[in-house]
């Protein structure tokens, strides 16, 4: 315990002189979740908070145009510019503006677009109506333009494109309803002229599946990227911890440590526990980010939810994977140039495959079941289930075990790669 | 093992996988207790070699050393209590001050508290560190370094030190109070002092025995004086060049 506690002691004082690596260590991670949490918050409110300029040309100045321009007002997906295609005369004046950045998309909506639709309707209702003509003419086509900018997300993209078709549907079927009316009242020789209700019979409610039942959620940028984002930069914790590794073991000092009495083992462990409580210091100051200083910009606040337990064992095993992996790291390569690149791009390789920066659920399948192989992926579902879906021990339990066989994996095969590199014959 | 030796040394050889030739054959060597003993030979030798093993570093192929009558291949952590070491290369972390540096040696040797607080003082005044105790090792110039490096070995007031080329890159005059310090400690705490050296001046003046090896094995061995008398040499430097001759060495 001696020698541990001289080692502890001995990389704190190589870590506090260190003001590049403490810069590494404590600045950066929370700079990046701090960066990210609020890029991906305005990416969040883009699509729900009426940012995106698009624009609207109602050509047709009647009930579709109409019912489109209202419908899109009404969902707030985008900000709306109006025209009745006096400014913008062209698909290519069009495509100029939005080349030019002033709009992401644009919906053109043709001339007699309504008139169209209710001829098309009317012949469609007169088929079924009339005895005589049992086969339908050729329907004229209504053509709706969208531009989009080559760039534009393309979430936003199918948001438009089902809006657009809902609407359209929508006042087909009002339409569709109108001229069977009139042509039953006909039949009917009834004077009666229906007025048929704006109004949905359809309410649509959007509810997030957690296991607390009694919670609520609603999705923010705090709740998924913090964890993605913390997690991320603890396992860079490999790179400080491996480089030192490996400046040790080829500098002059590893020779007097090996002739010190005891075993290696203790001075190593030092090392790592040292690492380790710099990993939790870290998961905890961006952890207080998201509940103190992220508020303070707009953000919601982080919830962690109430499982202390279960969030004190997975950041444990978080903190422990990343330390071995910088351990194992450390002991595989011969120079810092060597662990600096392949440990840096493995972690973002694990990353990916983690679902950090792109969600898991819309990977190609291959990809899924690869990131069920990633630690990263591990922890991050397990922050998921505490942070987001209410879980408590249970709902972890095997993404924490999963994280323990990683350290353990990671601590067996740097023993056996140390004793083989430091044999002594 | 003899009772008044401190080293013994038997049939002790060293060939590394994938060499033909042997770095250490069939060695034999005895150092007494007590005694300053200088091992010296060219480039490639096998010095280092023989330093290693005795430190526990390496293994040896074959033979077997005895360290104050424990065995090295069996009792190397009982040998690591009583033996300090120097390394040829600075094993100091840069960052850290010479102060600190030799805290972390000194716990690590098991010294505590106080002790420990007053011994690393005590050594420091005595090497000339007075002032430049707190400063990073970085900052220090080569020859300061190779004095807290020598600290770092005798901190624990070891009863055999083992020195691999401690003075190199020296000047005169730092070389010279290093060499003190030890011929000091040598006679004080009669502490047994193995070092492998190029300065064959240096080892002439106070070594109480040398060994010239060449290599993997011992070419003569003897003091200094009884060697350049046998030999009919101006100076150990002379005897030296004798044995190993004057081709050079990688």
């Amino acid at each position: 315990m001696h020698r541990l506690i001289s080692t502890l002691i001995k990389e704190f004082k190589l870590l506090i002189v260190d003001k590049t690596g403490i810069t590494v260590l404590f600045v950066m991670p929370v700079l990046l979740v701090f960066i990210m949490t609020l890029i991906q918050h305005e990416a969040y409110k883009s699509l729900s908070q009426s940012g995106i300029p698009v624009l609207f040309v109602n050509n047709d100045k009647d009930s579709l145009g109409i019912a489109i321009e209202k419908g899109f007002k009404k969902f707030g997906v985008c900000e709306l510019t109006v025209d009745d295609g006096s400014i913008y005369k062209s698909s290519d004046d069009i495509k100029k503006r939005i080349v030019e950045g002033e709009f992401l998309a644009a919906l053109v909506i043709p001339k007699n677009a309504t008139n169209v639709l209710r001829e098309n309707v009317a012949e469609m209702v007169n088929v079924f109506f009339d005895q005589k003509s049992k086969v339908q003419k050729d329907q004229k086509q209504v053509k709706v333009e969208i531009i989009i900018d080559p760039t534009a997300n393309k979430s936003f993209v199918m948001a438009i494109n089902s809006g657009l078709k809902e609407l359209i549907s929508s006042i087909k079927t009002k339409i569709l309803f109108q001229i069977m009316g009139e042509k039953i009242a006909q039949l009917l020789e009834s004077d009666s002229k229906a007025v048929l209700p704006d109004s949905d019979f359809f309410v649509y409610e959007e509810a997030y599946a957690v296991r607390d039942l009694k919670k609520t959620y609603q999705p923010s940028a705090v709740q998924h990227n913090i964890p993605a984002w913390a997690i991320f930069s603890i396992f860079f914790i490999v790179l400080p911890l491996a480089g030192s590794i490996i400046y040790e073991r080829s500098e002059g000092m590893f020779i007097r440590l090996r002739t010190f009495p005891g075993s290696f083992l203790s001075i190593l462990s030092g090392k790592l526990l040292l690492y380790f409580l710099v990993a939790i210091v870290q998961f905890v100051m961006i952890i207080l980010l998201g509940k103190f200083v992220m508020p303070l910009l707009g953000l919601p606040v982080l919830d962690i939810g109430t499982n202390w337990f279960a969030l004190i064992a997975l950041t444990v095993m978080l903190c422990l994977a990343a330390v071995s992996y910088g351990l194992l790291i450390g002991t595989l390569f011969n120079t810092p140039q060597q662990s600096a690149v392949f440990g840096g791009i493995s972690i973002l390789i694990m990353s990916a495959l983690g679902g950090i920066w792109v969600p898991v659920n819309i990977m190609p399948h291959i990809m899924q079941t690869v990131s069920s192989l990633s630690p990263l992926n591990w922890a991050l579902t397990g922050y998921y289930e505490l942070f987001i879906k209410g879980g408590d021990w249970y709902a972890i339990q095997y993404q924490v075990l999963k994280l323990g066989l990683f350290f353990l994996f990671s601590v067996f095969v740097s023993y056996r790669l140390y004793k083989f590199k430091t044999r002594l014959n | 093992m003899k009772a008044d030796c401190c080293i013994q040394i038997s049939n002790l050889t060293k060939k590394y996988s994938g060499n033909n030739s042997f770095a250490l054959k069939e060695m034999n060597l005895d150092i007494f207790n007590g005694e300053i003993f200088g091992l010296l030979g060219p480039n490639g030798a096998g010095k280092t070699t023989f330093f290693s093993i005795i430190c526990g570093l390496l293994n040896a192929s074959s033979g077997s050393a005895q360290i104050a009558g424990y065995s090295i291949s069996k009792e190397l952590e009982s040998i690591k209590k009583i033996i300090g070491v120097v390394p040829q290369d600075i094993a100091l972390y840069p960052t850290l001050s010479g102060r600190d540096n030799l805290l972390f040696i000194g716990r690590m040797y098991g010294l505590k508290g106080k002790n420990l607080k007053d011994r690393v003082q005590e050594c420091l005044s005595k090497f000339g560190f007075d002032k430049n105790s707190d400063e990073p090792v970085k900052n220090y110039s080569g020859g300061m370094k190779r004095r807290i490096n020598l600290i770092g070995g005798i901190l624990h007031n070891p009863s055999i030190l083992l020195l691999d080329e401690p003075t190199v890159g020296m000047d005169v005059q730092t070389r010279t109070s290093m060499m003190e310090h030890l011929k000091e400690l040598n006679t004080n705490k009669k502490t047994t002092i193995l070092y492998t050296s190029h300065y064959l001046e240096q080892a002439e003046l106070f070594c109480d025995r040398v060994a010239i090896m060449d290599q993997g094995k011992i070419l003569c061995l003897g003091s200094p004086i009884d060697l350049i008398r046998q030999e009919n040499g101006k100076d150990l430097e002379d005897v030296f060049l004798k044995f190993t001759g004057r081709k050079i060495r990688d």
